[in-house]
């Protein structure tokens, strides 16, 4: 096995609780996009947050480029090339648009990549973001925040790009927008975790999917082959 | 009369900005209200004396010595205590906060005594000011809380390090996620917190005698300060601070002096009871 991101029998979970994340291996390959579907409460956003290093791992590995995260901070995962973007509270609502941009390289001194011509190629993805300079990211719509939380997390010129749940509670128009992104961040260069609740669009640009049930993977493969599942079976079912 | 007053109080408010400011940082970043503040003052105050009287240094050195020596107690709170609580509810830091403000009280007992100190200060007659009496010690305050007000301002809007406060305080995880170690700036906002709360304690013992309860007879007043100006917004807290201190000035006009100090609880009560996210704050709804 071998990948960009590899995680080897990686388990987490909350205080004193079981595992939720119960020994879950995975190698993305380079490039790709990977989206993690499955039911509520199977582990998907712990094994991301595991991942970016905000749920510590109890037991397991992650490796980013061969090099070991496991025991390193959230913040020095962000050094070493890994990007995330949460669920909620994706961007700091206190904040203008402007500080929020600031704030996604100024603590990435040093890191390759990072720097004006990233800035250039990132807001001319975003364009919409310009004229937002001076508001509060908190009285931005969904849709914009989200696009915002995308120009931060690409501006930091990450290898892996972390996505949790990123269409939730967005209209149609805006997640198809949100996947269009997806796949212009693969053109950069950058891999791809996608955790989504919105099975139809995570299918349709990933290029591998894989289903997690009870905090373990129990199946993955190309899209087409997920689509022809059964997942209303897949996702009653329970591991032992 | 209520000219004075007001004077005097917007001169006590400006005092309190300093320590409401300071509570409203930690409170910001670390998620719990330090209940340890005002024997963190006293703390200061003693430093400052020590420096002060027994070493013979002029007021200006004693008072820079007493915020870097009040950092310095502030970190080490954290290091020895809450950074380890990190991970547990604010009721379990708050009372933590409880028991070092005992620590550090009892400290200062077992080092300076129980007897009252006072700083070595020249007394000055005051000036006159358009029928306002006007002390030296409420100039040398004033000035003193403006041009830390303003830094504060500059270092939370206009650096790094202040961004990366109003980062924590705003979004924690998403602040590690974007490269800040959430523990460097946690730890020097406290040495922030500590170096106000240090120069406020100097200007409190400028005016009144140095005692054990010195800091804890400020700490009403300074968290009805920070709660009117919602807790965790810096501008609310300095804004509450000068509210505090004219209501608790202007109320020897309607209430025998005594009950000063009851004024910062009872606008602390109804603050409670009708508009509990603060004057200036956000209102939260958690689910």
């Amino acid at each position: 096995m071998s990948g960009l991101l590899e995680a080897t029998d990686l388990r987490s979970g909350y205080g004193r609780a079981d595992d939720t994340v119960r020994g879950i291996s995975l190698a993305l390959a380079p490039g790709s996009i990977t989206a993690v579907i499955g039911p509520n409460g199977s582990g998907k956003s712990s094994f991301i947050k595991t991942l970016a290093g905000l749920l510590p791992a109890r037991a397991g590995r992650i490796r980013l480029a061969g090099q070991d995260l496991t025991t390193l901070s959230p913040a020095r995962r962000c050094l070493a090339g890994i990007a995330y973007v949460p669920q909620e509270g994706n961007v700091f609502r206190g904040m203008t648009v402007r500080e929020n941009l600031a704030l996604a390289t100024e603590f990435l001194r040093g890191r390759a990549g990072v720097g004006p011509e990233r800035e250039g190629t990132v807001l001319a993805m975003f364009p919409d973001l310009g004229q937002a300079w001076a508001k509060l990211a908190g009285n931005l719509s969904g849709g914009q925040r989200q696009m915002l939380a995308f120009a931060c997390a690409l501006l930091a010129a990450p290898d892996m790009l972390l996505l949790d749940e990123p269409s939730a509670g967005l209209s149609p128009r805006f997640v198809a927008e949100v996947m269009a992104t997806v796949q212009r961040v693969r053109q950069l260069g950058i891999t791809v975790l996608l955790v989504e609740q919105n099975v139809r669009a995570a299918l349709g640009i990933a290029d591998r999917v894989v289903v997690l049930v009870g905090g373990r993977l129990v199946a993955e493969g190309p899209p087409a082959e997920i689509a022809a599942a059964d997942l209303g079976a897949l996702f009653l079912s329970r591991v032992a | 009369m209520p000219a004075q007053l007001a004077f005097s109080g917007l001169v006590t408010g400006l005092i309190l900005a300093l320590p409401a400011l300071a509570l409203t940082l930690t409170f910001g970043i670390a998620r719990f209200p330090n209940f340890a503040l005002g024997a963190m003052v006293t703390t200061g105050a003693y430093l400052a004396w020590a420096a002060n009287v027994l070493a013979g240094l002029p007021l200006l050195e004693a008072a820079v010595l007493a915020a870097l020596g009040l950092a310095l107690v502030a970190m080490a709170l954290d290091a020895c205590a809450f950074r380890w609580l990190r991970e547990r509810d604010g009721m379990t830091l708050m009372v933590a906060s409880i028991g070092l403000s005992f620590v550090l009280e009892n400290a200062c007992r077992f080092a300076f005594g129980n007897d009252a100190r006072s700083l070595a200060v020249e007394v000055a007659r005051p000036m006159r000011w358009h029928g306002l009496r006007i002390n030296h010690e409420q100039l040398t305050a004033a000035a003193t809380v403006l041009v830390l007000l303003v830094l504060m301002h500059l270092l939370l809007h206009h650096t790094r390090l202040g961004r990366a406060m109003r980062a924590v305080a705003d979004n924690a995880p998403l602040a590690a996620a974007r490269g800040i170690e959430r523990g460097r700036i946690v730890s020097l906002t406290w040495a922030i917190a500590g170096a106000l709360a240090g120069v406020a304690a100097v200007l409190i013992a400028l005016d009144r005698a140095i005692d054990p309860l010195l800091g804890w007879n400020f700490q009403i007043p300074v968290f009805a300060a920070a709660i009117l100006g919602g807790l965790g917004s810096p501008v609310g807290a300095v804004l509450g601070a000068l509210l505090i201190g004219l209501a608790e000035e202007l109320s020897a006009l309607v209430l025998p002096t005594q009950y000063r100090q009851a004024v910062g609880f009872g606008i602390i009560l109804l603050l409670l009871l009708l508009r509990p996210h603060g004057l200036f704050g956000r209102a939260v709804i958690r689910r």
